[in-house]
């Protein structure tokens, strides 16, 4: 399954979106679909509407920046986000996404590129190469580590997979 | 070969079982220590759903509930005793009841964190460490199950970025506003995946608690994390305090660095940043007389004794303005018990402030202190983004405790150096 494209519709989002935007710290605890209801909420409600019917997210600088709740990744995921692509995205955001399946990748060219809500792209996880029509954009390779895990699901599956891999070397 | 290193790399270097380490490789790390708070119990979801059952070195774990305490309704207090019967299970080395402080100050006073460790805890400020000389980075919650079920996790190693300060603060200027001016120089993401550390002539002359509000911030900055490499304040903080053996750790003097930002303390002025970025600083002097609603002297960035100290100096024989909320929160119950001995709490009570809890308070966003519409909040906590404090129709500023107190007297935003 590993470097297997990703292809989908996206939504744009803006720069300087925080983790505090994607969601609220206030709806932490709540079940994944009802973080999919809230998901980008505090932006225009077409936002919300977007994101929970494309699969792939066009995002300005630092999206996700500041808190590093694992929950807007979560929310995120329960919205059926397959990707993100732009940035450059801050670590930890960085992280719970892959964590959570969903693949990032860093690519500063497509924001701004002219792209719109509902335009197609094509991802290459493993080369960072991006189509959208007769354009490519090159983002940041992904390492082998990430696409393992953003294959696997989640970082819950991987570590699944990983301890049933350590018990049987120690059996 | 001699590899010239980072502090951080030498860190990452023994975390990973190998002689050096490069920017930008992937390594496998075991950490020496980790911790968590409320949102524990993601993690302890994603430790049971990867079907794990027990905590690898659950003896270099701690967890302290600091988020929402004590709890507003029935699904966190679930949570927080969910929370208890897995450390109890799982015999983690401690556990710290809500109110005993916020996660970061905790593991720092109680001698969790010591020089030279690689400590991983499921918080952005977990940076805060650096202030020890240990390389303090934040996970997600899903990590840190994964840490708990495997003992280990990857990380790559980032690049280094220098700070490195001279000369001496002048009269009524902190730690907090030279930080507040590295962060408005470098931007939200300006050291984003990379290490900063602190250096400079100037450096021994700040204090751990000064420390800890520099590395606390460097999450402002998007750093991976921030450090004062070992030092005799390091030592003479942890001696006696550290829960572990520990081996202080300095970059080596070749090493290399992705970049340097020199600063003169001299000429930091009182700094605020202005809502809705961190990076938004400009001079006290230029914005002073915005209107303010509420303030804040809290947060695992200023509320330690030295923090409350200033406050209650500014603060003493007078009042909190009438249409001004003074919130008081001290970073722990330790330095609630030193600032209540030494008189500076009942001087801000006093004064007319409100005391609450030690923990995170109005900096989570979700539980005490929240805004109204239209509202300002001036704050000596990290965060100022929209929405951060639960109303994204509020405002937020942030600013040092003298500038805090200096405002909640004026009513208004106020350089405390101008109190007559």
């Amino acid at each position: 399954m590993m470097g297997e494209s990703i292809k989908g519709a996206i939504t744009v989002v803006g720069e300087f979106v925080s983790a505090d935007i994607v969601l609220p710290a206030r709806y932490s605890f709540l079940p994944p679909a009802e973080m999919a209801e809230h998901v980008l909420g505090e932006l225009p409600a077409e936002v919300n509407r977007g994101v929970r019917s494309r699969p792939i997210i066009v995002a300005g600088e630092a999206f996700g920046y500041g808190t590093g709740r694992e929950s807007p990744a979560r929310a995120l995921r329960a919205a059926g986000i397959k990707a993100i692509v732009g940035g450059p995205f801050a670590r930890m955001f960085f992280r719970n996404v892959v964590n959570n399946g969903v693949l990032a990748i860093d690519c500063a060219d497509i924001v701004g590129s002219g792209i719109a809500n509902g335009d197609e792209i094509e991802i290459n996880p493993a080369t960072g190469g991006i189509r959208w029509n007769d354009r490519v954009f090159h983002g940041m390779p992904t390492p082998a580590i990430i696409q393992k895990i953003v294959a696997s699901g989640s970082l819950i599956e991987y570590g699944r997979a990983a301890l049933a891999d350590m018990a049987r070397a120690s059996s | 070969m001699r590899l010239a290193q980072t502090t951080a790399e030498k860190i990452l270097a023994r975390a990973s079982g190998r002689d050096f380490v490069v920017p930008n490789e992937i390594v496998e790390v075991s950490p020496d220590f980790c911790y968590s708070h409320d949102y524990a119990v993601f993690a302890i979801d994603a430790f049971e759903q990867m079907g794990a059952t027990s905590v690898v070195r659950p003896e270099r774990n701690v967890i302290c509930l600091d988020h929402g305490f004590p709890v507003n309704n029935a699904r966190d207090a679930n949570n927080h005793v969910r929370i208890r019967e897995f450390v109890k299970k799982q015999e983690f080395l401690a556990f710290f009841e809500g109110g005993t402080g916020i996660a970061h100050q905790v593991m720092m006073e109680r001698g969790f964190v010591v020089p030279g460790a690689l400590v991983l805890a499921s918080d952005s400020h977990t940076p805060s460490g650096g202030a020890l000389g240990a390389l303090a980075i934040g996970t997600g919650e899903s990590e840190l199950g994964f840490v708990w079920a495997t003992g280990r996790t990857w990380l790559k190693v980032p690049p280094t970025i220098r700070v490195v300060m001279a000369g001496a603060l002048t009269r009524g200027v902190a730690a907090k506003d030279v930080v507040l001016t590295i962060v408005k120089q470098l931007g939200v993401l300006g050291a984003g995946y990379k290490i900063i550390e602190y250096q400079g002539d100037a450096v021994s002359s700040f204090s751990v608690s000064e420390r800890f509000t520099f590395c606390n911030m460097s999450a402002e900055v998007g750093a991976k994390s921030g450090i004062f490499p070992s030092d005799d304040v390091t030592e003479a903080f942890v001696n006696g305090r550290a829960q572990f053996p520990y081996m202080g750790v300095r970059s080596d003097p070749d090493a290399n660095y992705a970049g340097e930002i020199t600063l003169d303390l001299a000429q930091i002025e009182p700094m605020v940043a202005l809502p809705g970025r961190e990076d938004r600083g400009v001079a006290v002097s230029e914005a002073a007389g915005k209107k303010i609603n509420q303030v804040f002297i809290g947060s695992c960035t200023n509320a330690r004794v030295d923090d409350l100290a200033i406050a209650a100096g500014i603060l003493r024989n007078r009042r909190v303005h009438p249409d001004v909320r003074l919130l008081v929160v001290p970073a722990s119950r330790a330095v609630g018990i030193e600032s209540a001995r030494n008189g500076d709490l009942a001087t801000l009570l006093e004064a007319g402030a409100t005391l609450m809890p030690s923990g995170c308070a109005v900096c989570a966003g979700a539980h005490q202190g929240v805004l109204g519409d239209g509202e300002v909040c001036l704050s000596t906590s990290n965060r100022n983004m929209p929405g951060r404090m639960g109303n994204k129709n509020a405002e937020i500023m942030l600013c040092s405790p003298a500038t805090a107190a200096a405002s909640a007297v004026a009513g208004c935003l106020t350089d405390a150096r101008t109190l007559d």
